[in-house]
C-alpha cells in the first residue's frame, strides 16, 4: 500500500514533506539561534539562585524518600499483622513463617505494581531480546515480570549484602555535597542582603546591607525577589513562545486558543497574578523573611542577636526574650511598618507571641500551599482514576463507586476531617509528624473531597466515553488503559483543573478553619488560620493587624484561586465570550 | 424461531467472507435489575461475499447500527454465530480479537465525534499502526502520509487538527484511519448521512475507488435508499431485528416482493410529476423493541395482512381501527398503575386508564362497523372495564388474529404455550432473493395483488 501516491500529490514529497519527520532535537539543530538565546537566558535566571534551588531539591528529596518509606513500611506491617493473626492461631513458628511469606510476598506485588508502570518506559522489547515471536500478552506480563524480578534483585542486593551500605554512603555523601553548593549565595540571599543589624552608637547601622536601615536592606531585598520572579515568568512565557514560533511543527493547535482566550480573561489574569505571588511567597519565604523562622519562631532561645539598649550600650539578647517584649497584645502593639524595641524590623507588626507577622505568613503560606496542593493532587488522582474507570466499565464497579462516594458525602467535611484527625493525632501516627500534622491534614482532605470532584467529571467522563473516537480505538483493538489516558482523560482535565482550582481556595480556608479551633496543624509550624485565632482577642485594640492582616491575605488568595478557577474554565471552553465582560459571575463556589 | 438460516444458495464462483447465523443482539439482558431486554436485532443470518457491498437499510432504530456494531464485536452478541473465513469472531477473546480486530474495521457516522480533537491527524491515522507494532515508527509516519494522499488529502495535513478541517475532509481522516491496517471488511455505518449532498457524492466515489483498488469488502448501513442504489452490489432491507428482504439491489429496487420493502419503496419520491405509480404511507410507528410483535414483526403496519376468511372483506377503516386497539391494550397491560391511580380508581375517579368509550369513538366513531365486529369490540369493552386487558387482547387475537400475529392458520385459537408462528424466509427470484412473508407461501396471494386491490 506503501507505492500508491495520487496523482496530484507528487510535489507533496518536496520541502514541505521532507522537514517533517525530525525530532526536536534535530529541528533545535537545524535553527538553533532563538532556541540558544532562551536556554543562555534561562541558565542565567537559573545562576542567580542556584543555591535556592538545591536547597529545594533537597527538600523535594526528603519528600520523596517519605513517601518511599511510607510504601517500605506496608511489607512489615502486613507481615507482621498477618504474623500475629497465625502465630494466636497455630503456635509462633509457623506465625513467624507465614508472615514472613505474607512480607515478602506484599513486597513483591509492590514491585510488580512499580513493574507495571514502568513496563512502558522499557527501553527494549522482551522478544527482541529473546530472538522470538510472542503473542502480544505474553510479551507484557514477561516484561513486566523480567521487571519485577529485576527489582526484586536490587532490593535484596541493597538489603542483604553490602553493596545497600555503599549506596547509602554514595548517597549521603552526594546530599552532603548539594548542601555545600546549596549554601552559596544567592541574589536574593540574606547573606548577600542582610537586614539584620543593630543600631550604632554613633547613629549608623552595623551588620546590614551598606549601612542601610534594616527597613531599606529587607525593601532592596524583596523587591529584588518580586522582580526576578516575575521575570522568570515572563522567560518561562517566551520559551513557550519560542517553541511555538521556531520549533512546534503544528502551526495551530486547540490549547492556542485556550491560551490566547485565558490572556484577554482580565479576572482570569487577576487570579493567576494573585496565586504566583502566593507561590512566590511560599517559595522565596527565607528570603522575605525580614527575621529567618528558624531564629524568631522554631529556636527563639538557641538564637542570639545584638542591639544598641537605651544606655547606649551593645547588649547580646535571645530572640525569645525579644519576642516576650515584642507582642503585640493589646497591652503592647508592634505595628506594621515599625521596629520594635530590639530594633528589629517588622514591616506587619508582630504576633501576640512577639514573633515577625512577616515571617509567619511567608512560611504559613507554605504550609497552606503544600497542604492545598497535596490534598487536591491526591483527591483529584482518586477522582479521575474512578471516573474513569466508571465511565469506561460501567456496570458494578460504577454503583460501587457512587455508594462510596454517597457515604462519604454525607458526613459534613468539617466534621469527617476533625474525626480524622483526632483519631490520628491521639495515637500518634507516624503520618501526623510531619509538619505538625500537615501531611496527615493533606491525606485526609484528599479523602473527603475526592468524591466531590469525582462528581464534578463524572457527568464528562461518561460523555467522553460515548464518543465515537472511543469506539474507534475499541475496533484496532487499543487497551482500555490507553483508552482511557488518551482518548478520555485529556477531556476530563480541563473540568479537574476548574473545579481544583475552587477547591484550592476551599482547602486553605478549611486548614485555617481547623486551625482556628485548635486541631490541624500545631504550633509552631506557622499557619494563617492559626494567626486569626491568635489575633483575634486584640482586634478591638491597637493590635488588630494580626487578624486583620492575616484575614485579608486568606480571603483574597482564595478570591484568586476561584478567579484562577473562571479564567480556566472560559477559556477551555470555546463557546465563551472572551470579550464579554461577565468575569467572575460565578466567583466563590469552593468555599469551605 | 420458526426458521433458522436464509439456506445459503450453492452457485459456484461464491467466495463467502462474513457467514452471519441467527444473529441476536439484546440490550440490559441479565441487568441488574432483569427485566424485559431491549431486542435490537432478533436472529438475523445473511452472507457477505468477498468484494462485494452489501447494504443494509431501515428505519431509525431497527438495529441495524448495532448489527454493524455486533459484526465488530463492539456488542457482544447474545446469541448465534458470526463466521469471518470460517472463524467464529463471537467466541473470540483477549490476544485471538485482538489480532482479528486488523480485518475488520468501521467508519463512523458522524465525523465531528469519531476523531479525537486533541489529536494530530497524523497521531490519528497511526494509532492503530501503533497499537499493531507495525513495522518502525518512521514507516508508521511515512505510511500515514501515503493514507493522506490515498484519501485525497495533502500529506502535510499530519500536523494538522480536526478542529482545522470539513466535515467531508474529517470523514476522509476517518477513512484513513480505517484503511491503516489494511482490513478486509469496513462496516460503513451511514458514512454520509451527516454530510452536504455535494459533498456525499465525494465521498461514496471515494469509497468506491478504494473498494477497487484494495478489494474491499463493505457492509454499508444508511437509510438514504438512493445512495444505497448507487452503491450496493445486494441490499439487505432491516425492520425491527429482522431482515425482511435481501437480495440483489437493481431487482430488489425495481420489484421489491416483502411488503415492508414495497412500503419504504413507495416513500420515494418520484421526480416525475407524471409519474402514477401508486404510493401508500405506513400508518403508526414501528412498535416498542422490548415488546416486539409475536408473530410477523411487520404485521401490526404491514398493509397486506392476512386477514381470518370471515373478515376478509372488512372496511379498510375498521381494520385500521382494530389494529390500533390492539396496540392501544397492548401499552394498558404493560404500564404499571402507580399507587395514587389504584387510589383514583377505588374512588372512582377517571385516571389515565379511562374506559374505552373514548378511543372507541376515535376509532369508530365515522366508520360503519358490521354487526358481528361491533359485539366483539363491546365484549372487548367489558373486560378492559374490569381491567382484564389480557383477556381482552386474548379475545380480539381469536376473532381477527391471522398467521401474520403468530397464530395457526383457521384454529383461531390462542394458546400461550404454543411458540408463535414466524414468516419464512421465500426464495422470491432466480437469483437467490429471499423475502420474510407468510405471503409467498403457496396458500395466500401475493403482496403485490393485495396491495393493488386494498391500496390501488
Amino acid at each position: 500500500m506503501s507505492e500508491v501516491s495520487g496523482p496530484t500529490t507528487d510535489e507533496a514529497n518536496g520541502p514541505a514533506d521532507s522537514g517533517v519527520d525530525r525530532s526536536l532535537r534535530e529541528r533545535i539543530r537545524s535553527n538553533p539561534r532563538p532556541a540558544l538565546l532562551w536556554a543562555a537566558g534561562a541558565l542565567f535566571l537559573v545562576a542567580l539562585e542556584f543555591g535556592r534551588l538545591l536547597d529545594g531539591v533537597l527538600v523535594f528529596g526528603q519528600a520523596i524518600v517519605f513517601v518511599i518509606e511510607g510504601f517500605a513500611s506496608l511489607p512489615p506491617y502486613i507481615g507482621g499483622n498477618v504474623e500475629g493473626v497465625v502465630a494466636g492461631v497455630a503456635g509462633d513458628t509457623p506465625g513467624l513463617l507465614v508472615g514472613a511469606l505474607a512480607h515478602d510476598g506484599t513486597l513483591l506485588a509492590v514491585m510488580f505494581v512499580v513493574a507495571t508502570l514502568l513496563q512502558g518506559y522499557l527501553p527494549v522489547r522482551l522478544d527482541d531480546v529473546l530472538g522470538r515471536e510472542m503473542s502480544r500478552r505474553r510479551r507484557i506480563y514477561g516484561e513486566r515480570l523480567a521487571l519485577t524480578a529485576i527489582l526484586g534483585a536490587v532490593a535484596f542486593a541493597l538489603i542483604y549484602t553490602p553493596v545497600g551500605s555503599i549506596v547509602d554512603t554514595e548517597v549521603g555523601a552526594w546530599v552532603t555535597g548539594v548542601g555545600i553548593l546549596s549554601d552559596l549565595p544567592t541574589l536574593t540571599s540574606r547573606e548577600l542582603i542582610p537586614n539584620l543589624g543593630h543600631r550604632t552608637p554613633g547613629g549608623g547601622w552595623e551588620g546590614t546591607f551598606m549601612g542601610l536601615s534594616p527597613a531599606w536592606a529587607w525593601a532592596i531585598r524583596n523587591v529584588l525577589v518580586w522582580i526576578y520572579a516575575f521575570v522568570c515568568l515572563a522567560w518561562v512565557w517566551r520559551g513557550y513562545n519560542v517553541y511555538r514560533t521556531y520549533y512546534r511543527e503544528a502551526d495551530w493547535t486547540p490549547r492556542d486558543d485556550t491560551v490566547k482566550r485565558f490572556r484577554n480573561h482580565y479576572w482570569g489574569m487577576f487570579g493567576l497574578i494573585i496565586v504566583f505571588a502566593f507561590v512566590v511567597l511560599a517559595a522565596f519565604a527565607p528570603a522575605i523573611s525580614p527575621v529567618p523562622a528558624d531564629a524568631n519562631i522554631y529556636e527563639p532561645y538557641n538564637h542570639e542577636f545584638e542591639y544598641l539598649n537605651d544606655d547606649g550600650e551593645i547588649e547580646t539578647v535571645y530572640q525569645g526574650r525579644a519576642n516576650l517584649l515584642s507582642e503585640s497584645d493589646g497591652q503592647g502593639t508592634v505595628g506594621p511598618m515599625s521596629y520594635d524595641d530590639f530594633d528589629r524590623w517588622m514591616p506587619l507588626g508582630t504576633t501576640p507571641d512577639g514573633e515577625s507577622m512577616t515571617t509567619n505568613l511567608a512560611y504559613g503560606a507554605r504550609t497552606s500551599l503544600i497542604i492545598a496542593l497535596s490534598a487536591v493532587g491526591f483527591g483529584a488522582l482518586i477522582a479521575i482514576m474512578l471516573s474513569l474507570l466508571s465511565a469506561y466499565y460501567r456496570g458494578l464497579l460504577d454503583i460501587i463507586v457512587v455508594f462510596t462516594s454517597d457515604t462519604i458525602i454525607s458526613i459534613p467535611v468539617l466534621v469527617l476531617v476533625m474525626m480524622l484527625v483526632v483519631i490520628f493525632q491521639q495515637s500518634e501516627h507516624w503520618l501526623a509528624e510531619p509538619l505538625d500534622g500537615g501531611v496527615l491534614l493533606a491525606i485526609i482532605l484528599g479523602f473527603a473531597y475526592w468524591p466531590g470532584m469525582w462528581r464534578s467529571i463524572r457527568g464528562p467522563s461518561l460523555q467522553v466515553a460515548e464518543e465515537e473516537w472511543v469506539d474507534a480505538a475499541k475496533t484496532y483493538g487499543q487497551t482500555p488503559r490507553k483508552i482511557m489516558r488518551k482518548h478520555m482523560a485529556p477531556y476530563i482535565m480541563s473540568y479537574i483543573m476548574i473545579y481544583a482550582s475552587l477547591l484550592l481556595g476551599g482547602i486553605i480556608i478549611t486548614v485555617s478553619a481547623l486551625s482556628f479551633l485548635g486541631l490541624g496543624i500545631t504550633e509552631p509550624t506557622p499557619e494563617w488560620g492559626r494567626l486569626i485565632s491568635d489575633g483575634r482577642p486584640y482586634i478591638g485594640t491597637d493590635s488588630y493587624h494580626v487578624s486583620t492582616i492575616a484575614g485579608i491575605v486568606i480571603a483574597l488568595v482564595v478570591l484568586a484561586f476561584n478567579a484562577l478557577g473562571d479564567g480556566i474554565r472560559d477559556a477551555i471552553d470555546p463557546e465563551a465570550d472572551v470579550d464579554g465582560g461577565d468575569a467572575g459571575a460565578t466567583a466563590g463556589g469552593g468555599g469551605g | 424461531m420458526s426458521q433458522e438460516t436464509v439456506t445459503p444458495d450453492e452457485r459456484p464462483g461464491r467466495d463467502t467472507m462474513v457467514e452471519v447465523r441467527n444473529l441476536k443482539t439484546y440490550y440490559e439482558q441479565g441487568g441488574l435489575f432483569g427485566g424485559t431486554p431491549v431486542k435490537a436485532v432478533d436472529g438475523v443470518s445473511f452472507d457477505i461475499e468477498r468484494g462485494e457491498t452489501l447494504g443494509l437499510v431501515g428505519e431509525s432504530g431497527c438495529g441495524k447500527t448495532t448489527l454493524g456494531r455486533t459484526l465488530l464485536q463492539l456488542e457482544e452478541a447474545t446469541a448465534g454465530e458470526i463466521r469471518f473465513d470460517g472463524v467464529d469472531v463471537t467466541t473470540l477473546s483477549g490476544e485471538e480479537l485482538y489480532e482479528w480486530r486488523q480485518n475488520a474495521q468501521m467508519v463512523f457516522q458522524d465525523p465531528e465525534s469519531s476523531l479525537n480533537d486533541r489529536m494530530t491527524i497524523g497521531e490519528i491515522i497511526r494509532e492503530p499502526l501503533d497499537v499493531h507494532d507495525w513495522k518502525t515508527a518512521r514507516e508508521r509516519k511515512q505510511k500515514v502520509r501515503d493514507l493522506l494522499d490515498t484519501v485525497g488529502l495533502k500529506r502535510e495535513h499530519y500536523y494538522r487538527y480536526p478542529h482545522q478541517f470539513s466535515g467531508g475532509q474529517r470523514q476522509r481522516i476517518g477513512i484513513a484511519r480505517t484503511l491503516a491496517l489494511e482490513p478486509d471488511f469496513i462496516v460503513l455505518d451511514e458514512p454520509v448521512s451527516a454530510l452536504d449532498v455535494s459533498v456525499q457524492a465525494e465521498i461514496i466515489n471515494l469509497l468506491e475507488d478504494l473498494q477497487d483498488e484494495f478489494g474491499l469488502t463493505y457492509l454499508f448501513i444508511a437509510h438514504d435508499l438512493s445512495v444505497v442504489r448507487h452503491i450496493c452490489d445486494r441490499v439487505a432491507v432491516m425492520y425491527l431485528g429482522h431482515i425482511m428482504e435481501i437480495g440483489p439491489t437493481e431487482e430488489l429496487f425495481s420489484d421489491p416482493a416483502n411488503p415492508y420493502t414495497q412500503s419504504l419503496l413507495s416513500a420515494i419520491p418520484e421526480p416525475d410529476p407524471t409519474s402514477t405509480k401508486q404510493r401508500f404511507t405506513l400508518r403508526g410507528t414501528p412498535p416498542n423493541p422490548r415488546y416486539p410483535p409475536e408473530g410477523c414483526p411487520f404485521a401490526t403496519r404491514c398493509p397486506v395482512r392476512i386477514r381470518p376468511p370471515e373478515y376478509e372483506h372488512l372496511d379498510e377503516e375498521v381494520w385500521e381501527g382494530i389494529g390500533t386497539l390492539r396496540e392501544v391494550l397492548r401499552e394498558r397491560e404493560r404500564a404499571e398503575r402507580t399507587v395514587r391511580e389504584r387510589i383514583g380508581e377505588l374512588l372512582g375517579r377517571e385516571s389515565r386508564f379511562k374506559s374505552l368509550d373514548e378511543t372507541y369513538d376515535e376509532l369508530f366513531g365515522d366508520v360503519a362497523v358490521p354487526e358481528d365486529v361491533q359485539s366483539v369490540l363491546d365484549d372487548v369493552a367489558d373486560l378492559v372495564e374490569n381491567d382484564d386487558e389480557a383477556a381482552a387482547l386474548a379475545l380480539l387475537a381469536e376473532e381477527f388474529a391471522s398467521v401474520c400475529d403468530g397464530h395457526a392458520d383457521g384454529s383461531g385459537g390462542f394458546d400461550e404455550d404454543d411458540e408463535p408462528i414466524q414468516p419464512e424466509y421465500h426464495s422470491v427470484s432466480v437469483s437467490g432473493r429471499k423475502s420474510f412473508c407468510h405471503r409467498h407461501a403457496e396458500a395466500y396471494r401475493e403482496p403485490d395483488d393485495v396491495l393493488d386491490e386494498r391500496h390501488g
